[in-house]
């Protein structure tokens, strides 16, 4: 009896055994189903994550902040520190070679009025490299250019939402503004930058709104006009590509230390807040990992038992079949294939199952997932290596019954 | 000679004692004889039935089966020489109780491999027709009569035209009007010159041989012919 004709021989055998089936199939549906939700929130959080990510600016982005001192009292060379300033990311565009982009970036509050109105707003100085930064299209007109800067030029690029704030409807381009009486062409507005997160307060909060809240101007104007020195709240570079991001941290840390003297800033790659954030999902990952390996664990626990238990219950029915001709090596296929088809049908089951948990977790609980091709094989391999694993030991022991103590088995 | 047994001996090891079943046996079985083996329970011959059924190997001793020594064969050869030699009839039937008997007959042809399905069936129904159960084709064994269910397990027996009909007490669970009707199917079979061996402690049964042999304490006590 070929191979072939003993998967046959146990799916029809199988089949004639329906209840029994259909008890051993319960924990491996359940077991798979958890596998595909588990998979698919895993997949989902971390493509949400990403996503998120690619929206603020690529993988080949570096934050360098400024490192507050842990001691009481402040060295000398703390002291004389300037910390990071407009001066800092010159020379970092300077003398770094692995440097694309550098945007410093300084923030202040004032009155904008336009006409009648005035409200307090937020002024951003930063470069041209803000919107290559941080993944800024324009929506009309252009951005700060590096003329801009040489020229201490009072231009502003505006946010969507202070726009309409200050112009309704009206055109804005070409108009002008005044920041704490300064005036201010209007050269730009920006285009409008959303992203909800979904599972975390619903729907309704664009988390990217600050973005939308802004004027961008010349950050040399901005230190000219605003600012008493050229210190900057934030500086962020990027790499000329994500290979070479390493690279560029470890070239910012040394332009930095030598104009520092100290080590009173940080250098960190947005990749690796990724990681971080991956990290700590990964702990409800593992919780939901050990929901599913118990659930598949104890579907197989019950189909080894069932399985031994049936093979007690046909101990002739073994002697008979091996009286007549068959093999051990048919009678373990035989019923290694009969857990098999029990777990596969299950799993299939299971990913029907587990699918309509993925669709209740987004529509309902709000949570990301995603579901890929790769996730349901891994799931179906899961529940089939089940009845291998645990049809196993029983169907060894039946291909090794002795078929004359079969055959007097009563 | 279709069967040749040399000193066939079969000893179990119970820890203490040694159990010694079998303690020389030589017997020579032709193509076509009729043969009953006899004796009272105890006596060794289940033990030499089955190895003559290739379902027991001997402890020494030779058996050449069909010009074929077995003695020396385990597991899936031996698994072969009894799917393809040796067709068995049981005292209770041994039929799996939860298929039709058209998928119990085939089951032979299913581990004889190589047989397409709709092959085995149309062989399965011939066998069932050869005994008389032409109405019974799609019926399970626990819808049938006593009678109906040997028939049935000897067209098993004959599916695959093994070299031997091996019958164990073959009318030790039926009535005596059913048990002459299986006897007297035995008898028809021996006639078209099928080798056919039965095993029984009854006598009326072995009379339908031509040849008894008895077996008392392990070996041979006597022989005759009919």
């Amino acid at each position: 009896m070929n191979l072939l004709e003993s998967i046959g021989a146990g799916a029809r055998d199988m089949s004639t055994h329906k209840g029994r089936a259909v008890i051993t199939i319960i924990g491996i549906v359940l077991g798979t189903a958890s596998v595909v939700a588990v998979l698919a929130l895993m997949r989902g959080g971390e493509q949400q994550t990403k996503d998120f990510f690619d929206e603020m600016g690529g993988l080949r982005e570096i934050r360098i902040t400024n490192e507050h001192s842990h001691s009481i009292t402040q060295t000398a060379a703390e002291r004389a520190s300037e910390r990071l300033t407009y001066r800092d990311a010159q020379a970092i565009r300077r003398d770094c070679p692995s440097v694309l982009t550098v945007d410093p970036e300084i923030t202040r509050y004032f009155d904008v009025s336009y006409g009648d109105r005035t409200f307090s707003m937020k002024l951003l100085g930063t470069n041209r490299d803000y919107p290559f930064a941080d993944n800024m299209p324009v929506a009309e007109g252009r951005f700060i250019t590096d003329k801009d800067c040489e020229n201490f030029a009072n231009v502003v690029m505006m946010g969507p939402t202070y726009k309409e704030d200050l112009f309704g409807d009206e055109d804005a381009i070409g108009k002008t503004i005044t920041v704490r009486g300064v005036p201010f062409e209007v050269v730009g507005i920006m285009q409008k930058k959303e992203f909800y997160f979904e599972g975390s307060g619903g729907r309704e909060r664009n988390v990217l709104e600050w973005f939308n809240r802004s004027h961008y101007i010349p950050i040399t104007t901005m230190i000219r006009r605003f600012t008493v020195n050229d210190r900057l709240d934030g500086l962020e570079i990027s790499a000329l590509s994500v290979e070479a991001v390493p690279a560029l941290m470890e070239e910012a840390n040394r332009v930095l230390l030598r104009r520092h003297g100290v080590l009173d800033f940080n250098v960190e790659a947005k990749s690796e807040q990724i990681q971080q954030r991956n990290e700590q999902e990964a702990f409800f990952n593992i919780v939901f990992w050990a929901v599913a390996f118990v659930s598949l664990f104890v579907g197989g626990v019950v189909i080894a038992n069932i399985m031994l238990a049936s093979i007690t219950e046909r101990i002739r029915e073994i002697g008979v079949r091996k009286a007549i001709g068959a093999s051990g090596r048919d009678l373990f296929i035989q019923f290694l294939v009969e857990a098999v088809v029990v777990t596969a049908a299950g799993g299939a089951l299971g990913l029907l199952l587990g699918l309509g948990m993925v669709t209740v977790t987004d529509k309902v609980l709000n949570m990301p997932t995603a579901v890929t091709a790769g996730i349901l094989i891994i799931a179906f391999s899961c529940s089939v290596a089940v009845g291998v694993i645990f049809g196993l030991f029983p169907a060894l022991r039946a291909a090794r019954l002795d078929p004359v103590e079969a055959l007097r088995y009563e | 000679m279709l069967i040749r047994t040399e000193n066939l001996t079969k000893s179990y090891d119970l820890g203490a004692v040694e159990v010694r079943a079998l303690r020389g046996v030589t017997l020579g079985i032709e193509e076509g004889e009729y043969v009953a083996i006899m004796g009272p329970s105890g006596s060794g011959k289940s033990t030499l039935m089955h190895i003559i059924g290739c379902l027991d190997t001997p402890s020494t001793g030779r058996y050449v089966l069909n010009g074929a020594e077995v003695s020396e064969l385990k597991g899936r050869a031996l698994a072969r020489v009894r799917n393809k030699e040796i067709g068995f009839v049981f005292q209770n039937f041994n039929l799996l109780p939860r298929v039709d008997l058209v998928a119990n007959v085939s089951l032979p042809l299913v581990y004889h491999g190589g047989i397409a399905r709709g092959a085995r069936r149309e062989q399965a129904v011939k066998a069932l027709e050869a005994v008389g159960l032409t109405h019974r084709l799609k019926h399970r064994p626990n819808e049938l009569s006593g009678g109906e269910r040997q028939r049935a397990s000897i067209a098993r027996a004959l599916v695959n035209e093994p070299s031997i009909l091996l019958a164990d007490e073959p009318t030790g669970n039926l009535d005596q009007k059913t048990g002459r009707e299986i006897m007297a199917i035995l008898d028809e079979l021996s006639k078209e010159g099928k080798t056919v061996i039965v095993v029984t402690h009854d006598s009326n049964v072995a009379a339908h041989a031509r040849r008894i042999v008895e077996i008392e304490d392990g070996v041979i006590a006597r022989e005759g012919r009919a």
